[in-house]
């Protein structure tokens, strides 16, 4: 049963975007609180959860972490499928990834859930000297778009859990939980985290 | 430095951890997790369990080598090339015979496995790597090389981002030996064919066939039979098309060989694609244990991309009971994961993908795919042209 006070949410969470603009360390970051130089390429897609506590419910992220590489789209209608929360990441030293984030962008507007939370997030923040992209540039496209807009760095954490929080914050107020797309009410106890894994 | 053609210095291989493998009484009590090197110097972190495990897998290895070796000593050095009954030639009926023993021996030998010392050759032969080397000039893979030297592609450029990507942390793979090397196997079959061009999870495998077939050259040649022979077409390609198609002949598979499994997970609206889609394009090297991934390997080449079916059906059914009472999509990927990464014994997940699936023949496969095709071509056209309806209307 869930407790008094509780709103115990499930929510899907997708992160799209560029070949090596850092979707997987993103997640990385945000789950376990590390970060590697070489994150292994992600095929497919790999899924990780993680449980954020905001104001008065808790939010079970169900993330799906997806491959990059451009004929790996074709696959991600399954990924973001009743999704209800988006991370399209960019890197801002590349022009290219972030106009292929702008396509993300088009493409779960058109076919995602018109519920969707939606965050752009331009990742790498701290390569500020390799900048291409500048964060006026991505700002306005993103209230443009209606998206939430925030600069990360998943090597140096920066803003890193805000993205999820933010989003977390947003989940409620766009999806009443009485009406669930892709949101899930659970009327029992959030199980533990991600840790709970066990070959019996 | 390192010659294209040049044997890999293989140092990892005989890094042997004893002291770690041999757990004291003390550790086992606290069921500590601890960390090693494996046979192709992946490193590996397990419990002691999975570590006595791997000690018997040795163990096994070499009882097996001792099996390939009699039979060598038996039947001469190549006998498992003289498998195939010659059309129309003037074999002696008593020659046949002796073929069609040696394939019926071989067949079962090879799903218990090669010797790791043995792989190269007997891959090499086998897979049909050798024939279609030999079809073109001696120098092919030396030319080609030297061909495409400081080219630079979208191909080579993701290729050069993917290098450090690949299996991160690996003894040699993860030296600038090891990058250089992968890369130009990579670049080299970009070239060749370029409908593949790069695709992402051929790193793996191609990182894997290197450390097998310890050459440049041959690794080449195995990628290239491995794409152009034994996979179904475009799995690789444009759009991943033939991997699509092979998801989806999966799924019928699962319906019909584990029933219980497939209602269940569609009850928990499961696309059990989600995690297989990465077994069928890294041909599990992601998901498995080196050694487990290799024996997986073994049976691929030699009787074809139907094997993949029967192992990753093999991994579902194996955890039959622990799937169909999950509640939710992160449950089943954890039993999923957990299962994968500790099969360190390869026979518990091959003995139940040969006698526990049922049989399943290549042609029968090839019908699935015949089916299945209009439909996902239907698809994936109608994304594409929903996508260039969006760059209309954005002008």
């Amino acid at each position: 049963m869930a407790t008094i006070g509780h709103n115990n949410l499930n929510a899907k969470l997708v992160l799209l975007g560029d070949m090596g603009a850092g979707k997987s360390s993103l997640v990385l970051r945000f789950v376990k609180g590390q970060f590697l130089e070489f994150q292994e390429s992600t095929i497919g897609a790999a899924f990780f959860s993680q449980t954020l506590a905001v104001n008065d419910a808790t939010v079970k992220f169900e993330i799906w972490d997806t491959a990059g590489q451009e004929r790996y789209h074709s696959l991600a209608p399954m990924y973001y499928r009743g999704a209800a929360a988006a991370i399209i990441v960019y890197d801002i030293t590349s022009s290219d990834s972030f106009s292929r984030a702008k396509k993300w962008v088009q493409e779960l507007q058109k076919q995602g859930n018109p519920n969707m939370v939606m965050a752009l997030t331009g990742n790498k923040a701290d390569l500020e000297d390799k900048r291409k992209v500048t964060a006026e540039e991505a700002r306005v496209y993103a209230e443009e778009n209606g998206l939430f807009f925030m600069e990360t760095s998943a090597k140096s954490a920066a803003n890193v859990n805000e993205v999820f929080y933010e989003i977390a914050k947003r989940l409620p107020r766009a999806q009443p939980a009485q009406s669930p797309a892709g949101m899930v009410l659970v009327d029992r106890p959030a199980e533990g985290s991600s840790a709970a894994s066990c070959c019996s | 430095m390192y010659g294209t053609k040049g044997k890999i210095d293989l140092a990892f291989e005989y890094q042997s951890q004893a002291s770690i493998l041999r757990p004291s009484i003390h550790s086992r009590r606290a069921n500590l997790t601890v960390k090693f090197q494996d046979l192709y110097g992946f490193t590996v972190e397990g419990n002691v369990d999975d570590v006595n495990v791997l000690n018997e897998v040795r163990e096994k290895v070499r009882q097996q080598g001792r099996v390939w070796w009699a039979l060598e000593a038996n039947k001469g050095v190549n006998w498992y090339l003289h498998t195939t009954i010659g059309q129309g030639s003037a074999l002696t009926s008593s020659l046949k015979f002796s073929a069609l023993a040696n394939a019926i021996t071989l067949k079962k030998l090879i799903r218990k496995g090669i010797p790791p010392v043995l792989r190269p050759k007997v891959w090499f032969s086998l897979s049909g790597a050798a024939k279609k080397k030999s079809t073109v000039p001696d120098s092919y893979y030396d030319d080609l090389t030297k061909a495409v030297e400081g080219k630079v592609t979208p191909a080579t450029r993701q290729i050069d981002h993917d290098l450090p990507r690949t299996f991160p942390g690996h003894a040699w793979l993860d030296t600038p030996e090891g990058h250089a090397a992968l890369r130009r196997v990579l670049v080299a079959y970009s070239f060749r064919d370029s409908e593949v061009g790069y695709c992402q999870g051929l790193n793996y495998v191609a990182a894997l066939l290197l450390l097998v077939m310890k050459t440049e050259e041959d690794a080449f040649w195995m990628l290239a039979v491995l794409l152009e022979n034994v996979l179904v077409n475009d799995c690789y390609t444009n759009n991943l098309s033939g991997c699509h198609v092979e998801q989806r002949v999966f799924k019928d598979l699962l319906t019909k060989k584990c029933p219980r499994i497939a209602t269940h997970l569609e009850a928990l609206e499961f696309d059990v694609s989600l995690v297989t889609t990465e077994w069928f394009l890294c041909l599990f090297s992601k998901s498995l244990p080196s050694e487990t991934t290799l024996r997986v390997w073994d049976v691929i080449f030699y009787e074809g991309a139907k094997v993949i079916f029967n192992v990753a059906l093999a991994i579902f059914k194996m955890k039959e009971d622990q799937l169909i009472i999950t509640h939710h999509v992160g449950e089943v990927i954890n039993v999923l994961h957990t299962t994968t990464h500790h099969l360190f014994d390869p026979d518990d997940l091959l003995t139940v993908a040969f006698n526990q699936i049922g049989s399943m023949t290549t042609n029968t496969i090839s019908k699935q795919r015949k089916k299945q095709e209009p439909e996902v071509m239907k698809e994936l056209d109608q994304r594409i042209r929903r996508l260039n309806s969006l760059k209309v209307d954005d002008k």
